[in-house]
């Protein structure tokens, strides 16, 4: 993509004046965006996108440049304007180290890639998808479905020697359903990805995402408004695992950490969570949409248990807050693109799996709420309150399942939901989800068995 | 490449290839930011960044490709993959603009925003931030002291000749605080955009930030009821932004929006009017002409509570059989016409806030809202009752 000999030049202008780190992110990365809306192909779009990242330590102090004006020039001057804000007083300089190419390890191999298969296929499986899920019911009104494919190509580089490149290939299929009665509206969404090529598009198994989806629309157009007050809740796996994302993944990441404002923050070999409670960011499941053979600072990818049977036992660490915090990486720093510069974030987040199954905890519940399908939230990460809203509910009376519930949200904190977890099933799933913070918006999955919160705020539309 | 010889290259690859029609739509950015931490520079980036995306006609239906490497090879990609992509898409009515019209004469740009040093902006930050950690003993840390400014261009071509050119610049700072009172922790965060740097001012933007995060401490449970509610102006523009989509002509067009035949009847209070107005000096989304090349116009969207008209673009104002206002935007180069306001906002009234405030006997202040995201029907809503009034 670039040339080592004016990596080297740009890696060593950076340090010009006075920097002891410098580091170079190279991108070309071509994707392809469909929609279809009412079984018609209604977007499709296609781009090309390249730049070049360059990003300066001095200590602590960390500068970031990014252009995709690729001359030698271009790159030069984007080096010299970050290097201007590293003002010190030694004449001492950094030299880089030669650069020696690493080998990396495909951990995510890909089959089909993207670019090389006809748009016309792409479209056969988005309307087959919109046949299942407009076929469900007649109440179903509305069916979208979108179809996201990229080729990221990345090369990395610093001057501690490192040059290593990659390829990350990611497909998506989001498949979205609404559900009419005249009056009234209900919506259902179900969005498989993977780090993978067509491959994975062409074996969905469309009869249970494409369902489901229209299913949920459904079942929550019928449903009673929920109740509001405090319950047990029950969340099921896969997505349901994006509670613990926000509220405590994110508290867990060395941007929050190292500046003390988590409530994580020096509690490694504390109990933070409930015994049944095993956290685990790990970036390196083979094809899961969060995976990453290596991080955006060229560090392998690894398996972190950030939480052990309640007990805190560490953080996602990127090199700069490894800095900070006197740790070191746990190859956890990602960024979307190279307008941004790396931090810590998630990969493949989940709760390890229990010893219980979902229907034993369904039949230990004696009035409580059943939260199916979870939807969006946000939360406040310097004390991890939270709100999400609930896509498909239930109420569960005597260890049953009674009648569904629409209009539901779970509000709390992240630290106190993660204490009160008290059974957890066998049955770990993952679910494909984007996840926004400071490095821009990223590929993660959530994940969790399905499990129980003894007590949530559940706020809704009945007293 | 440069961009005039970048687009006549595919201007003359396009009509090879069969394109009947072809746009090119350019946009650059350079801007710079910096948060401080601690007194010292936590963050710094400076960028340049450009784009071009092609529209075209390809047997009579429109495609789409982008690039932000202005180089031969992307030629090739940008038209074959346009050229795909209009020959699978469904979607029709989508026109390339070919009016004669006239444009507003105005440059958004700014001196008074580079007239200012990198190490200006530093120290002022620094200043800030001090004056935050000094304002209360209750401030535990300010999590958030940063400023970005951006100066943007932006260019329009077709192949038969029109070519269209604006450009904006824009600074603003943005302070995030946390404060602790016991066992409770709450963050305030404030945010102002500027066209002149020397009118910020570090007490009142420390005073603002601070004051705002010392509200949201000692919050308590209070009896559900129906009270009567005052949104600050932050506020309401969170909760305006969020039902926005509602006057898209392309949401009413789609089923999407409850303000389907609403052309002409009250649907607010007749004290509310609401503008869109591309011409405002400090506006973020101010510019003479919309991503179509129509030229941009100041409407009243819904005067003394009477809605007057939805946000169009060409394809929506063909179907409802009016004209465009003026609202074709793309969220960049990256994406595809879509509508959306200029600088959309509820038009000023001559009372103040402190008349509102004084006539409240019972009721709730709204000074942030959260949640708006997760659905607007269920947000959750942080809030400060009227304490003098309660107790």
């Amino acid at each position: 993509m670039l040339n080592k000999a004016l990596i080297e030049e740009v890696l060593q202008a950076a340090l010009e004046t006075g920097g002891d780190f410098s580091e170079v992110f190279v991108e070309d990365l071509y994707s392809n965006h469909m929609s279809l809306r009412s079984g018609r192909l209604e977007q499709s779009l296609s781009g090309r996108d390249f730049g070049v990242g360059i990003r300066i330590f001095k200590g602590l102090q960390s500068v970031y440049a990014y252009t995709n004006d690729f001359s030698k020039e271009g790159l030069l001057k984007a080096a010299r304007t970050a290097a201007e804000a590293i003002q010190t007083a030694t004449d001492e300089k950094t030299l880089i180290l030669p650069l020696v190419k690493e080998k990396i390890q495909t951990i995510n191999p890909i089959k089909f890639m993207p670019n090389t298969i006809e748009k016309s296929r792409k479209l056969a499986v988005m309307k087959q998808a919109n046949e299942i899920a407009k076929n469900y019911h007649e109440e179903i009104s509305q069916v979208m479905i979108r179809l996201l494919d990229e080729e990221q190509n990345v090369l990395i580089a610093n001057s501690e020697g490192k040059f290593v490149e990659d390829q990350r290939v990611r497909s998506r299929l989001a498949i979205a359903a609404v559900a009419t009665d005249g009056n009234d509206m209900q919506s259902g969404f179900y969005g498989p990805g993977a780090h993978a090529g067509f491959e994975f598009i062409e074996n969905l198994d469309l009869n249970h995402y494409a369902k489901e989806a229209a299913r949920m629309a459904v079942t929550m157009l019928h449903a009673d408004p929920a109740p509001s007050g405090k319950f047990p809740v029950i969340i099921d796996n896969e997505f349901g695992g994006v509670i613990f994302h926000e509220a405590c993944g994110h508290g867990l990441e060395a941007t929050s950490v190292a500046k003390n404002s988590s409530v994580f923050a020096n509690k490694v070999g504390k109990k933070v969570a409930s015994d049944l409670v095993t956290y685990i960011d790990d970036g390196t499941l083979a094809n899961e949409w969060g995976s990453i053979n290596i991080d955006d600072e060229g560090e392998k990818s690894r398996k972190n248990v950030l939480i052990e049977n309640g007990i805190l036992k560490g953080y996602m660490i990127d090199k700069l807050n490894g800095r900070r915090m006197n740790m070191e990486s746990t190859g956890s720093s990602r960024r979307e693109s190279y307008k941004f510069a790396p931090t810590s974030r998630m990969t493949n987040t989940y709760i390890a799996p229990g010893k219980s199954t979902p229907e034993e905890i369904i039949a230990n519940t004696e009035h409580g709420i059943y939260a199916k399908y979870m939807g969006g939230g946000s939360v406040n990460t310097a004390t991890g309150d939270y709100n999400f809203a609930v896509e498909e509910a239930y109420l569960v009376k005597n260890g049953k399942i009674d009648k569904p519930l629409r209009g539901a949200t779970l509000i709390g904190n992240g630290a106190t939901t993660i204490q009160h977890v008290d059974m957890v099933a066998n049955n770990l799933g993952h679910g494909a989800g984007m996840c926004g913070a400071s490095s821009g918006s990223l590929p993660v999955n959530v994940g969790q068995p399905t499990l129980r919160v003894s007590e949530i705020t559940v706020g809704g539309r009945e007293a | 490449m440069d961009i005039l010889k970048f687009k006549e290259q595919v201007f003359v690859e396009g009509e090879k290839l069969g394109f009947s029609a072809l746009e090119v739509y350019y946009e650059k950015s350079d801007s710079f930011s910096c948060n401080i931490y601690k007194g010292e520079i936590d963050k710094y980036e400076s960028s340049t960044v450009n784009g071009v995306s092609v529209r075209g006609f390809y047997k009579g239906k429109m495609g789409y490709a982008y690039t932000e490497k202005l180089d031969e090879e992307s030629i090739t990609f940008l038209l074959t993959n346009a050229k795909e992509n209009a020959l699978l898409i469904e979607e029709e009515g989508e026109k390339l603009f070919t009016e004669k019209a006239t444009y507003m004469e105005k440059d958004f740009y700014s001196p008074a925003i580079e007239d200012v040093t990198t190490e200006e902006k530093i120290s002022f930050l620094k200043e800030v931030e001090k004056k935050i950690l000094a304002y209360d003993k209750r401030v535990v840390q300010a999590n958030h002291v940063s400023l970005r400014d951006e100066i943007s261009e932006k260019a329009l071509f077709h192949h038969d000749g029109l070519a269209l050119q604006d450009r904006n610049n824009f600074l603003y700072v943005m302070f995030s605080v946390m404060v602790k009172d016991g066992e409770e922790v709450k963050s305030g965060f404030h945010f102002k955009v500027t066209k002149d740097f020397h009118t910020l001012n570090s007490d009142e933007l420390a005073k603002e930030t601070v004051e705002k995060a010392l509200g949201f401490l000692g919050g308590k449970t209070y009896p559900n009821k129906n009270y009567p509610v005052i949104l600050k102006n932050s506020a309401a523009a969170q909760l305006l932004a969020t039902f926005t989509s509602a006057f898209s002509a392309d949401a009413v067009q789609k089923g999407q929006s409850r303000l389907k035949d609403k052309i002409g009847e009250q649907i607010a209070a007749s004290c509310v009017t609401l503008v869109d107005n591309p011409f405002l000096e400090d506006g973020m989304g101010s510019g003479t002409f919309d991503s179509e090349g129509v030229p941009t116009k100041k409407h009243a969207i819904v005067e003394n509570g009477q809605l007057k008209t939805y946000f169009h673009n060409l394809k929506t104002a063909e179907k409802d059989g009016v004209q465009s206002t003026g609202h074709g935007y793309k969220p960049s180069y990256k994406g595809t016409i879509g509508v959306s306001p200029s600088n959309f906002f509820v038009e000023k009234s001559d009372e103040s806030y402190e008349s509102l405030y004084s006539e409240l006997e019972e009721g709730v202040i709204i000074t942030d809202l959260a949640g708006l995201h997760s659905g607007a029907n269920q947000f959750l809503v942080i809030f400060h009752l009227l304490q003098k009034v309660i107790l």
